[in-house]
């Protein structure tokens, strides 16, 4: 099956500032990958190229098997919500929709049409004849989600599409996300800081860091591989803690040592399953273990060890 | 790109940006007949010379609407945040382009309607306004497509909105800084040259020629090679740089 998107060794430079470096990625049908990195790490320039904003200088690319070569065809097959995208502030919603309908070759009516049903697919139907300039940030962002639906795209790319809204205003735009995904079959590149929303949202996640892949893959593969060797504790009675270290030194994987405090034994882990292993020598030496603990098992904990070691 | 044209016009008409500049040109053009047809009437003015100055200070001001509509164009977009939105389409560049520089020059269309009242007032009785409004719709198209492509141009390359309506009006200035000059400095060789090249003391320059000194229109379209000129390269060059200089950085940080 060819991949929504695919991305071979693509660099963008500015001058002499590298912003993007050998971004090699591929994105399959219908699934949510969330692109990742602090601020300046290249995602906007990364989603800028593969939109054909910006042309890459070097490397290759293609978006719904559409060559980068091509992108007036490429730009028919995507519909992308820009980071900090305005809206005319003197237009209706309807009116701002019909438009962008129209652009993309459209006839009146059916533009027409195209601006009702989507207004209502977001969640904007009762507002669609007021201006633009009386809307909430949610909303023109749920504007920008709707016109970037107007051509009906097999790739849709969001840039940071929750930027300023409150909880529940991300909650929202992270629901008709995922609706999107799931009615229309749509591979969408999720751009966000939400951590935890692209481990509840993205079936995979691509991590950039100062312009380059700093890990990519499903969210435990990319957890795990930013986590090893990962930290744990394990808590055992204060009266078995020399039983217990005594078990884990014969643990190859396992290096382990007194917490400092009575009964809590540090572990660090250098394979991972090897937690697995330590929890298994205590209970095996006959220590009775109160908890275990693993630490930087989450997305986040490796976003922070990818990006902060770089 | 007629799609693009009807949107710049309804934002520019609807939206009512057009109509306020509109109505400022109609209050200083009846501010200007009136000062022109009291001369007249006291003899201060020849009746040709009413009709060359209202036709004059139309042309400029009609056009200078133009050149300041058109300096908004990208810059404002950029700055509106709007602009990545359109860049998206499948619509090619160069329509985007040529629909926002018509969308521009429809303020002169306009300018040039409201003319025509205060022309047929001022120039009845001395068969002058067929002539005058003729001279007027070549000289002013022609000042118009060169101010409003000179605004374009500047928008697609200046950082901010700011920078382009500022740069876009030091120019003009600058242009109309031959029309100051005292008529010593307009004689000669050196002086001829200066007001030929200028395309906006050219254009004037042949009206004045027309409309006053009653000259056939044939007589001195030399002074027509530098609107001519201007009007064509600078179209094509906002054209040119529309189709491949509109572009955007990277995100913030880029």
């Amino acid at each position: 099956m060819t991949a929504a998107v695919e991305a071979r060794g693509v660099e963008r430079r500015y001058g002499s500032l590298v912003a993007l470096a050998d971004l090699t990625f591929e994105a399959e049908a219908g699934e949510i990958l969330g692109v990742l990195g602090p601020n300046g790490a290249g995602k906007t320039s990364a989603i800028r190229v593969l939109t054909t904003i910006l042309a890459p200088t070097q490397g290759t690319f293609a978006v719904g098997g559409v060559p980068h070569t091509r992108p007036a065809e490429i730009r028919r097959r995507i519909g992308v919500l820009p980071e900090s995208a305005g809206y005319p502030e003197r237009q209706t919603g309807e009116e701002f929709l019909r438009y962008h309908a129209r652009l993309y070759g459209r006839g009146r009516a059916e533009a027409a049409a195209v601006a009702v049903s989507l207004l209502d697919e977001v969640g904007l139907a009762e507002r669609g004849r007021s201006l633009v300039s009386t809307y909430s940030r949610g909303m023109r962002q749920r504007l920008g989600i709707a016109r970037a639906l107007v051509n009906e795209p097999q790739v849709v790319f969001l840039d940071e599409p929750t930027l300023g809204l409150d909880p529940a205003g991300q909650r929202q735009i992270l629901r008709t996300v995922r609706r999107i995904a799931e009615e229309r079959g749509a591979t969408i590149l999720l751009s966000t800081h939400l951590l935890a929303e692209v481990e509840e949202t993205c079936s995979r996640v691509l991590i950039l860091n100062r312009g380059r892949v700093a890990a990519h893959g499903t969210v435990a593969e990319v957890a795990a591989k930013a986590a090893a060797p990962r930290t744990g504790r394990l808590a055992v009675p204060p009266g078995q803690a020399d039983a217990a270290l005594r078990a884990l030194a014969a643990v190859a994987v396992v290096e382990a040592s007194a917490d400092g405090r009575p009964g809590l034994i540090a572990v660090r882990l250098t394979s991972g399953d090897s937690m697995n292993d330590a929890v298994r020598a205590v209970l095996d030496a006959g220590v009775t273990l109160l908890s275990s603990e693993l630490e930087g098992a989450r997305l986040s904990d490796a976003f922070l060890a990818m990006t902060e070691a770089a | 790109m007629l799609v693009v044209l009807g949107q710049e016009l309804r934002d520019l008409w609807l939206g009512g940006r057009g109509l306020v500049l509109t109505f400022a040109f109609s209050l200083l053009l009846s501010v200007i007949a009136y000062l022109v047809a009291t001369n007249h009437a006291l003899n201060f003015l020849e009746h040709r010379e009413t009709v060359n100055l209202l036709l004059q200070v139309a042309i400029a001001v009609g056009s200078l609407l133009a050149l300041l509509t058109a300096a908004d164009t990208v810059s404002g977009e950029r700055e509106r945040g709007t602009l990545e939105s359109l860049l998206l389409t499948p619509v090619s560049r160069l329509a985007l382009a040529a629909g926002k520089l018509l969308g521009s020059l429809s303020l002169w269309a306009v300018a040039l309607v409201v003319t025509v009242p205060y022309l047929w007032f001022l120039g009845r009785g001395v068969g002058l306004v067929g002539d005058a409004l003729v001279t007027g719709v070549v000289v002013g198209t022609l000042l118009a497509v060169f101010l409003a492509s000179l605004g374009f141009l500047i928008s697609v390359f200046a950082r901010s909105n700011r920078v382009s309506l500022s740069l876009s009006l030091l120019l003009l200035l600058t242009l109309f800084v031959p029309t100051q000059l005292p008529s010593a400095a307009q004689q000669g060789w050196a002086g001829d040259l200066l007001l030929r090249l200028n395309p906006i003391t050219a254009g004037e320059h042949y009206v004045g020629k027309v409309v006053t000194s009653a000259h056939p229109w044939s007589e001195d379209l030399s002074w027509l090679v530098s609107p001519f000129v201007c009007a064509g390269v600078f179209a094509a060059l906002a054209l040119l740089a529309g189709a491949r200089f509109v572009r955007l950085g990277g995100g913030a940080a880029a």
